[in-house]
C-alpha cells in the first residue's frame, strides 16, 4: 500500500491555509487561524513593547514618535483589521457552536464579516489621516 | 446521450505498491453530460486496465465512487462533466484525502467504518429522527413507525475535506460525529466519553467543508454544532445533578 | 492499520480538551469582543495624532472603571489566545509528553503575562498626577 502521502499527519499543516476548493467557510477558517496566530504574536509583543510605559514619559513618547511613520501604522492596521475579522468571525462561531442560527450560519459569515470589513475601513482611513 | 462531444483530458492520481505516485494523462472525447465516473470507467475499459476505483451503484447510495476532482471532494457517479469542466479543459482526478491509499484512486476506508460501528451509528432510523431540519417533537408519533435509510452513506468525502482530518489521524471526524449526533447522548449515555474529548466535538474549527461536500444533505457541521449542544447540556445536566446515574447504569450493566 | 488508529482515538486519556476549556475558550470570544472595540476606539480613533501618549493615557486611567476593564481585558485576551493556541497544536495531535510541555509552558507564560500586566497598569495608576 502506498500510504506515506495521504495519511493524516502533522507535517501536513499547510493543507490548513489552502484556499483551492474551499468554500466560503472554510475560506473564513484559513482566515480565522491566520489572525489568530498573528494577533497571538502580537499580543506578546504589544506586552514587552508596553513595558516603556515603566520607563517614564520621554521613553514612552519617544517609541510612539517612532512608530508613527506608514509602516508601522500600517502594521497597526492590520492588527485592527484581524482583531475585527477573527472577533466578528469568532461571534459567528460562539453563536453556532451552541446551536443557535446554524442554518443561518452563511447569512451571519456574511454580514458580520462585511461588519469587520467597514470597522476596518473606518479605523484605517483614521490610523492613516491623523 | 446526446450527439455533443468534449475533448476532456483526465489526469489521474496513479499509485502502485511502494513506487513514488505520479500522474496518467487520458484525453477522451466524452458526452457532457455523463458522470465523471463514467469517464473513469472509459480510461479503466479503454486505455489502461490496470486502473483501480472504486465504485458500485452509481446513484449515490453506496458512497464508494467518491474522488477528489480538481481539488474538491465529489460522488463521481452524481457529478456532470459539464459542471466541472469545460470543452477542452482538464480534470484532475485524485483519490480522497486523510486515507491510506490501496492502489491509484482506491482507499482504505476501514478507519472511517470502524469508528461508525463505535459510535453505534445508525444505517436504518426512524424517519423524523433521520431528519435535522424539524426537531422530532414536531413530528407525529405515529411517523416514528415508519423508518427509512440514514442519509449517510459513509462515502468519507466529509472526512476528506475536513482540514483537521488532515493533520489529526486521531480525530473521529464529521461523518462519525454526526452518526453520534444522530443517536443522541439521552438515547446513549456512553458515547458522552467519546464525544466529549480532544477528538471528539471540540476539534471541530467550523470550517463547515464536510457539509460543503456531502452529497447526501447530513450537513455533518450542523450535527457536529448540535452535538456540541448535547455535550454541553449534558455535563451541565451532570454537573448540577451528581450522582450520575444512566452512566452508573450502562457501566453496570456492561460488567 | 485502521484498527490501531481507531483504538488510539477510544482508548486515549482525554486530558487533551473538554467542555469547560472550550467553554473557556469560547464564552471569553465575545467578552473580548467587546472589550477589544473599546481598545480599537481609545488608542487608534481617539488619540489626538493616532495613538495616545503618555499623558493622555494618564489622564484615560483616571476614569476608575479603566484600570479595572484593561486588567480584565488583559485576563481573557491572554486565556482565550493560549487557549486557541494550544487548540492550535492538538489540531496536529502531539503526543502526552509533549501536550504536558506544552501546558506547562502556556500555564507560566499565562501568568507571566497577567501578572506583568497587571504590575504595568498599577504603575500607570501611581503615576496619574493626584494619584
Amino acid at each position: 500500500m502506498n500510504t506515506s502521502k495521504n495519511q493524516p499527519s502533522p507535517s501536513r499543516l499547510l493543507n490548513w491555509f489552502n484556499p483551492r476548493g474551499r468554500s466560503l467557510e472554510g475560506m473564513a477558517f484559513i482566515l480565522n487561524r491566520i489572525t489568530a496566530l498573528g494577533l497571538t504574536l502580537y499580543l506578546f509583543l504589544h506586552l514587552i513593547v508596553l513595558g516603556t510605559l515603566a520607563r517614564g514619559e520621554s521613553a514612552y513618547d519617544s517609541f510612539i514618535e517612532l512608530v508613527h511613520n506608514p509602516v508601522y501604522i500600517f502594521g497597526e492596521f492590520l492588527v485592527v483589521a484581524a482583531g475585527l475579522i477573527h472577533g466578528f468571525n469568532g461571534l459567528r462561531i460562539f453563536f453556532t457552536s451552541l446551536g443557535i442560527a446554524v442554518p443561518r450560519q452563511k447569512a451571519m459569515l456574511y454580514v458580520l464579516m462585511a461588519i469587520a470589513l467597514v470597522a476596518s475601513l473606518i479605523f484605517g482611513l483614521r490610523m492613516f489621516t491623523a | 446521450m446526446s450527439a455533443i462531444r468534449w475533448d476532456v483530458t483526465f489526469v489521474v492520481y496513479r499509485a502502485k505498491g511502494d513506487e513514488a505516485s505520479h500522474f496518467d494523462t487520458f484525453k477522451l472525447s466524452i458526452d457532457p453530460d455523463e458522470y465523471v465516473l463514467d469517464g473513469v470507467e472509459k480510461i479503466w475499459a479503454f486505455e489502461d486496465r490496470s486502473l483501480c476505483f472504486r465504485h458500485a451503484c452509481h446513484h449515490s447510495t453506496c458512497g464508494a465512487c467518491g474522488m477528489r476532482v480538481n481539488g474538491v471532494e465529489k460522488l463521481t457517479c452524481i457529478t456532470l462533466i459539464r459542471d466541472v469542466t469545460q470543452d477542452g479543459g482538464t480534470l484532475k482526478i485524485e483519490p480522497l484525502r486523510n486515507f491510506p491509499v490501496v492502489s491509484d484512486l482506491v482507499v482504505d476506508m476501514g478507519s472511517l467504518y470502524l469508528r461508525m460501528d463505535e459510535v453505534h451509528a445508525r444505517p436504518v432510523v426512524p424517519v423524523p429522527e433521520a431528519e435535522i431540519e424539524k426537531s422530532p417533537k414536531e413530528w407525529p408519533p405515529d411517523d416514528y413507525e415508519y423508518l427509512r435509510l440514514s442519509d449517510c452513506i459513509e462515502c468519507g468525502l466529509c472526512m476528506s475535506a475536513c482540514p483537521i482530518s488532515a493533520t489529526s489521524p486521531t480525530y473521529l471526524g464529521p461523518a462519525v460525529l454526526a452518526g453520534a449526533q444522530q443517536n443522541g447522548l439521552s438515547r446513549n449515555p456512553s458515547l458522552l466519553e467519546i464525544v466529549d474529548a480532544e477528538n471528539g466535538v471540540w476539534r471541530c474549527h467550523s470550517a463547515y467543508e464536510c457539509t460543503a461536500v456531502c452529497p447526501s444533505y447530513v450537513d455533518p457541521a450542523r450535527r457536529i454544532m448540535d452535538l456540541r449542544r448535547q455535550v454541553v447540556s449534558e455535563r451541565l445536566k451532570r454537573l448540577f445533578n451528581r450522582p450520575k446515574p444512566k452512566i452508573a447504569a450502562v457501566q453496570e450493566a456492561n460488567r | 492499520m485502521a484498527e490501531v488508529t481507531l483504538q488510539k482515538s477510544l482508548s486515549a486519556p482525554k486530558t487533551g480538551e473538554n467542555t469547560w476549556l472550550w467553554l473557556l475558550k469560547l464564552v471569553t470570544g465575545p467578552l473580548i469582543l467587546v472589550l477589544i472595540v473599546v481598545h480599537f476606539v481609545v488608542n487608534h480613533y481617539i488619540g489626538s495624532n493616532g495613538l495616545l501618549t503618555y499623558r493622555e493615557i494618564l489622564n484615560y486611567y483616571r476614569i476608575w472603571i479603566v484600570p479595572i476593564m484593561e486588567g480584565l481585558f488583559l485576563v481573557l485576551v491572554v486565556s482565550h489566545a493560549l487557549l486557541g493556541l494550544r487548540s492550535i497544536i492538538l489540531d496536529m495531535h502531539p503526543s502526552r509528553s509533549v501536550l504536558n510541555l506544552i501546558n506547562w509552558l502556556f500555564l507560566i507564560a499565562g501568568v507571566v503575562s497577567v501578572v506583568y500586566g497587571i504590575w504595568l497598569i498599577r504603575v500607570v495608576v501611581a503615576n496619574i498626577p493626584g494619584s
